[in-house]
């Protein structure tokens, strides 16, 4: 089975400072692949495995994502390739215009089974990506997949709702959008750090998405709250104590 | 200001029954598709009834009937919940109007349009956008748009509608055994993390939550990767937004995902052994040790 997991770049959140008039500075803030993104590969990985198929990765994106760092660290994370969409004009886009992208840029990958995308993006977390590209694709599309089993043609997921759990048979194609908690992603070594080194990244260009849903007309901090930044160290019962009287100053204790 | 028509558009008649109530403040008319209704939709004043899938199927298999009728109408705002089922529906539908589903945090209307804010950078910040075409399809959880009291007109109409011939087929529903929660009502929060080495140690916050008379709250990773407790009990970007009176974190490390879920919490309190833990910098008092000292000698405090 060719199974493609569909990888989002952001800026790591911890990284991103705010000035004081609230605008946002990305300026030391790494470009990494989403957190869910890593289980997307993961579960790539091991469906390939499972069916003796191949996992290739697929980006799109700004110019962050000519980044050798990156590209590496997402082959090394069990991908045998990786396509990568990167152009000026495709940072930044909304859901249904990266939707538009992938549903081209998948156009060009030969024989394609299955798409799998992360819970959600880790600077937008839309959960959109997966549900909208299932629909341009028209192929049978789920969100929230907890569990991936290939049964011969066809698939078997379980899909949690707030209330039950579907189990569901799903013909190919499709796109699945999956949960965090589906698996847990390996944590690269040696060999494969290596290996990633010489797994082909093929560079995608002249794709070009449709206009965005929304103008935006502002970008800005959420506003903090005043807090007394106190801290307490050092023998349990003292602290305890300290902790105890600070309750019942603030009223929090019954 | 109010725009024309509002669209709810829900796949059972169980998800986001609050919404049309919440449209009104949207609309002059708020109108309804409900797959599987058998009744006017309180606060509806249109209520466009499509027969329950037949079994095997997926509600949201009625994605591109529902788009259809949606354009067909003229609808100018569509709304779904937030719940698994709705989130899939809007965006199927959405692509197909050719337009994103927007997860919102606030809508309004302002002059002829909508002006809708989401968070952007994982919680960090808040954009303020207007959707550029008709309709908008918006993504709201409870609580997103106030309720108003008018009960809407209640026509019922019933349109029949076949799933598409999806190769999707739903062969079993195992119900999930839950516990009601509240979070939002409670004035006094406990959360957990990481920090707590094993399921059974939670016992340690329960006896806390307890003497405080607080709700247990919770990281992500304790809901959905580890499973210790129910989604409905993370907190943060991604799960719920709480403003309890007090919130105590304990052994959570204080990531921003988690954070903008409490950090408007009237006082934050957090025990963590990191005296580094960036929960501190967030936080009105912090503790500097080992939960498992510090929660039983502080239970055992609070209960005397
Ligand atoms: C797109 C996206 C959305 C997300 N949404 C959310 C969300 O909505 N909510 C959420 O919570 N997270 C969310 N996350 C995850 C978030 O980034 C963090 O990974 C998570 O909040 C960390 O959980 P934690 O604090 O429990 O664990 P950790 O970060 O592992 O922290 C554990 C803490 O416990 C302390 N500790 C360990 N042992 C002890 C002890 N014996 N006594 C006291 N302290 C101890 C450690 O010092 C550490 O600080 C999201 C992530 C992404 C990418
Ligand atoms: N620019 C992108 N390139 C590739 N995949 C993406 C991109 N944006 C989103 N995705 C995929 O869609 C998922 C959901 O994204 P979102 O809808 O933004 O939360 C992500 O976890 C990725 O798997």
């Amino acid at each position: 089975m060719k199974v493609v997991a569909c990888l989002k770049a952001a800026p790591e959140a911890e990284d991103i400072g705010t000035r004081p008039d609230r605008t946002l500075d990305l300026d030391k803030a790494a470009w990494k692949i989403g957190t869910y993104d890593l289980n997307t590969i993961e579960a790539a990985r091991v469906l390939a495995d499972e069916t003796g198929g191949v996992a290739v990765g697929l980006s799109v994106g700004g110019p962050a994502l000519a980044s050798s760092k990156l590209r590496k660290d997402a082959l090394s994370r069990g991908l045998d390739e990786f396509v990568v969409v990167s152009d000026e004009a495709l940072a930044d886009l909304d859901t249904f215009q990266t939707a538009c992208v992938l549903r081209d840029a998948l156009a060009g990958i030969d024989g394609v089974d299955l798409v799998l995308v992360g819970a959600g993006s880790s600077d937008v977390y839309a959960q959109q990506v997966g549900n909208e590209l299932g629909a341009l694709l028209g192929v049978a599309t789920l969100n929230g997949v907890n569990k991936v089993t290939p049964a011969g043609d066809h698939l078997v997921v379980e899909r949690p709702l707030e209330d039950a759990v579907q189990v569901i048979e799903v013909g190919l194609p499709a796109v699945l959008s999956l949960t965090s908690g589906i698996n847990t992603p390996r944590i690269p070594g040696m060999r494969d750090v290596l290996a990633a080194g010489k797994r082909p990244t093929t560079e995608v260009s002249g794709l070009s998405a449709p206009a965005p849903s929304t103008d935006r007309t502002s970008l800005l901090a959420v506003e903090q709250v005043e807090r007394a930044h106190r801290v307490v160290d050092g023998d349990t019962a003292d602290v305890v104590a300290q902790l105890v009287d600070y309750l019942n100053s603030v009223g929090g204790a019954r | 200001m109010s725009l024309g028509n509002a669209w709810v558009v829900l796949p059972n008649p169980a998800a986001a029954a609050g919404l049309a109530r919440g449209a009104r403040g949207l609309a002059d008319e708020v109108n309804a598709v409900v797959v599987g209704a058998d009744a006017a939709l309180p606060g509806a004043d249109l209520t466009v009834a499509v027969p329950a899938p037949p079994v095997g199927a997926l509600a949201e298999g009625y994605a591109a009937s529902i788009a259809e009728l949606l354009q067909a109408r003229g609808a100018q705002i569509v709304l779904l919940g937030a719940d698994v089922s709705s989130r899939l529906l809007a965006g199927l539908v959405a692509a197909r109007l050719g337009t994103s589903a927007l997860t919102v945090q606030g809508v309004a209307v302002e002059g002829d349009g909508l002006v809708v804010s989401r968070t952007a950078y994982a919680g960090l910040a808040t954009t303020t956008e207007r959707p550029a075409g008709s309709p908008a399809v918006l993504v709201v959880a409870p609580g997103v748009l106030p309720a108003q009291e008018e009960a809407g007109a209640g026509r019922v109409e019933h349109v029949d509608m076949a799933p598409a011939p999806e190769p999707l087929r739903v062969v079993e529903v195992r119900p999930k055994a839950g516990e009601p929660v509240n979070l939002a009502a409670a004035t006094r929060v406990v959360g957990v993390g990481r920090g707590f080495a094993d399921e059974a140690d939670l016992r340690l916050a329960r006896e806390l939550a307890a003497a405080l008379g607080a709700e247990l709250a919770c990281s992500r990773p304790l809901a959905e990767g580890l499973g210790w407790l129910p989604t409905e009990r993370y907190v943060g970007v991604s799960g719920a937004t709480i403003r309890p009176d007090l919130y105590l974190a304990v052994g959570v490390s204080g990531q921003v995902q988690h954070m903008v879920g409490v950090n408007q919490a009237k006082v934050i309190v957090a025990i963590n052994k990191d005296k580094n833990a960036p929960v501190f910098g967030q936080a009105d008092l912090g503790v500097v040790g080992d939960l498992y000292d510090v929660l039983p000698a502080l239970t055992n405090a609070l209960a005397r």
